[in-house]
């Protein structure tokens, strides 16, 4: 494996900083994804994509991972400085997210080479995208409870069952798909984790509607759909830890994901916010000066600024000593919630045209703030809940004992 | 409003291995020297604490950490104060440290040379106690809230007024308080010895500290005890100094909370249960533990920022603010649970747990609580 030299961050800082100013993409004239999970139209995909692509191309994606896969080479952790800049400037969100952050770094882990060499360069260049089968109807924060059957039937497996929540569903290549191999096992030990090929038969991928009533994510009913042999990652029956290794660096809790962490500042800040309470009246009065909403956007500042120091922090090894994974592993949980609460301030501060929804002329901005508050809970259930996050806070850096 | 990325710290906080080596030191000193029983011994003690630990805590160099070297001190920044008192906040150490600190802080950002030179080698050895006088019997926050005034007879002054929850007032030598000469703020060292001057002992909520009134009627002192740059900017830059230190101290306090009340629910079994595999218990837990590192975060960068500012610079306020606010209120969540998830031993006078929870009541009471500073945080983004 080659491995290139560390690059002077402050210089590379430089390069991408003019890099994005002079390649950043113009707005679109339609509503632009704040993130991957609310990609609905083909407009929408294409934008995103060639956003990836043109951002492979320059060598921005991937710099952790190996050469020989078409990753940059470089040390752990180059990544993060680009997705530092990226965040700061504000660009358009990365599409192929799950490949990236997800399937890419489990491959890396536990991949034969033949599957690194396959499946690494098309997640990079956006050619492939991916979706992830892990939650089902009946399984949602108890994963291991997933029915979804993938029996050996000498060829490969056959797949039966139904997965959900699958963001980017009917644009991608492949899934991550957790099922179930070994029914006569134990539950934890009867899952094996599989690179599904979308494009067989007996795939039905039809759209799921959220709260808001827009599509973005979709579910999968597999009916008798065949995988060769190669589609399994890792071993039969090591479904579970392989799972469990998806999940940490999906709650950006470990290094090696393709784009890269510390760059996921959420997509609203409390800057917005102040700017519409500004603008926002109060019964007759700037809602600026309502000093109830004073006192809540004073707290949601000193949240924001303290997540950002909470994450600097985490570079200085001695100062995160007594709790070395608390500040990664606590990301998630307080991040969305963070922007939940954020998004709910923000209709508080709209007063009665808070009642308006998408599609009102009279909605203040389009309705965007009860828009980006209903959609807010992808990020509090999705990847596991927030109380999941603080079962596993409590368990695996409280050391309490388990709950089950 | 200013951002945080605009904020004046460095990348690392200008965390240094000389950092790491104070606070380890401190913390094994700390474990040895102030186990909770001292602590429980000391909260009953007239004085308050024990004048064989304040004088080893004095050969130590802890006094005098911030003094500069020409003055007999350590010369070192507020980040290792602030590592420092995080340890003795998570020991809940009685001890005339922070006062004599804070003290210490006021002569150097107001004194002349020749005060500096006179004042700060007694407190950096402690051999003088020294305390600062920041609150008054109208018990306002801000620090230009005056009512003590100090009039001019001759080429001395003369000091009326009354100030309030002064720390270790009964042990101090001296005490550095805020006084109005025509309606100006000035500073001024007074020596407890003077006539006119008294003392009455606080009864006061936490029993690991001393605090007292103290009077002014009529007490004259030399032109010389008014600190030569002593104006209503400084005393701010004072207080938002004292501010920080107050709040690493309360970081230490939450994180022994959380360290108590972790191991109690890992301990006690109920139904079967240990009571920690509770979510309503764990939970909380995780609240606390969420609250310490964020409020942690923000004290090290406000301390970070102090250090990147200098000496004499009037620093920027909003970090200082944020980490009080912040710490005060998971200080006093840590320690409320801490109570409550301890159960009936909680309520007890035997749980150790209460004197991590009257430190969090008197230290949230102290130099503005999270709804005052976030008043002047909603002025910083909302109105400029």
């Amino acid at each position: 494996m080659t491995e290139t030299a560390a690059p002077d961050p402050t210089l590379l800082r430089k390069q991408v900083r003019q890099w994005i100013a002079e390649n950043r993409p113009a707005k679109p004239d339609f509503l632009e994804p704040e993130n991957f999970m609310f990609v609905e139209t083909d407009e929408q995909f294409e934008y995103l994509k060639s956003w990836q692509q043109k951002l492979y191309e320059a060598g921005y994606l991937g710099m952790d991972w190996p050469t020989e896969y078409g990753g940059g080479g470089y040390p752990p952790g180059t990544q993060n400085v680009v997705a530092h800049e990226l965040s700061r400037a504000g660009t358009p969100a990365l599409l192929n997210i799950i490949g990236l952050q997800w399937a890419g770094p489990v491959i890396l882990q536990f991949g034969t080479d033949a599957q690194k060499r396959r499946m690494l360069r098309p997640i990079l260049s956006a050619e492939e995208i991916w979706c992830q089968g892990f939650s089902e109807p009946g399984a949602g924060s108890d994963l291991a409870s997933a029915s979804t059957r993938a029996d050996d039937n000498g060829n490969g497996w056959r797949v039966n069952g139904h997965k959900v929540w699958t963001t980017l569903g009917r644009f991608s290549r492949w899934m991550i798909l957790l099922a179930r191999s070994e029914p006569a096992a134990a539950k934890y030990d009867g899952l094996s984790f599989f690179l599904f090929p979308m494009d067989v038969p007996g795939v039905d991928v039809q759209p799921l509607i959220k709260i808001t009533g827009e599509g973005g994510f979709n579910q999968v009913i597999f009916s008798d759909a065949q995988m060769p042999r190669d589609a399994l990652l890792g071993q039969v029956g090591q479904g579970w830890p392989i799972a469990m290794a998806t999940l940490t660096f999906e709650r950006g809790a470990a290094e090696g994901t393709g784009a890269g962490s510390g760059g996921t500042t959420p997509g609203i800040g409390v800057a917005q916010v102040v700017e519409l309470a500004k603008r926002a009246s109060r019964n007759g009065s700037p809602a600026v000066r309502d000093p109830i909403l004073r006192d809540r956007l004073a707290d949601m500042w000193i949240r924001e600024t303290a997540s950002g120091f909470a994450r600097r922090r985490t570079a200085v090894p001695a100062l995160v000593s007594d709790r070395p994974f608390a500040i990664p592993l606590m990301s998630k949980a307080v991040g969305s919630e963070y922007v939940q609460q954020l998004a709910d301030l923000a209709c508080r501060i709209l007063g009665p045209d808070a009642a308006l929804w998408l599609g009102d002329p009279d909605a203040p901005d389009g309705a965007g703030w009860p828009h980006a508050y209903m959609n807010s809970f992808a990020s509090t259930i999705g990847g596991g809940t927030s109380q999941i996050q603080r079962n596993i806070l409590g368990e695996r850096v409280l050391g309490l004992p388990k709950s089950k | 409003m200013k951002r945080p990325a605009d904020m004046n710290v460095p990348a690392d906080f200008g965390f240094t291995e000389e950092h790491e080596v104070l606070r380890d030191s401190a913390r094994r000193f700390l474990a040895e020297r102030c186990p909770i029983e001292a602590v429980r011994r000391l909260s009953k003690d007239p004085i308050g604490h024990d004048p064989a630990l304040w004088k080893d805590i004095a050969n130590l160099g802890w006094a005098g950490l911030m003094v500069p070297e020409q003055y007999g001190g350590a010369g070192l920044g507020m980040l290792h104060e602030a590592l420092l008192l995080e340890e003795t906040g998570r020991c809940a150490l009685p001890s005339p440290l922070l006062a004599t600190t804070f003290a210490a802080i006021a002569v150097m950002h107001a004194g002349s040379a020749e005060q500096c030179e006179r004042l700060l080698p007694a407190l950096a050895s402690g051999d003088a106690i020294g305390s600062l006088a920041l609150t008054e019997p109208r018990a306002s926050w801000e620090p230009s809230d005056i009512d003590a005034t100090a009039t001019r007879e001759g080429s001395r002054f003369v000091l009326h007024g009354e100030k309030t929850h002064v720390l270790s007032a009964a042990t101090a030598d001296w005490i550095v308080a805020p006084f109005l000469v025509d309606g100006s703020v000035a500073l001024f060292v007074v020596d407890t010895g003077v006539s006119g001057l008294s003392v009455r002992p606080e009864v006061g909520i936490d029993p690991t500290r001393r605090t007292g009134r103290v009077r002014f009627d009529g007490v004259r002192v030399d032109a010389s005890a008014r600190l030569a740059a002593g104006n209503a900017a400084v005393l701010a830059e004072i207080h938002h100094r004292a501010t920080c230190l107050l709040a690493a101290e309360m970081v230490g306090g939450a994180e022994s909370a959380l360290a108590m009340t972790r191991q109690y629910a890992i301990d006690r079994k109920q139904f079967g249960r240990q009571i920690g595999s509770f979510q309503a218990i764990k939970h909380p837990l995780v609240e606390i533990m969420i609250g310490v590192e964020q409020a942690r975060s923000l004290v090290y960068a406000a301390a970070a920022e102090f250090d990147q500012t200098g000496s004499g610079e009037v620093g920027d306020d909003v970090l200082v603010r944020m980490a009080k606010a912040a710490i005060s209120d998971t200080f006093w969540y840590a320690t409320d649970r801490g109570i409550q998830f301890h159960g009936g031993f909680g309520f007890t006078i035997d749980c150790d747990m209460h004197f991590y929870f009257k430190r969090a009541l008197w230290s949230r009471a102290m130099l503005g609580d999270a709804p005052h500073h976030r008043t002047h945080l909603a002025k910083s983004l909302l109105d400029d």
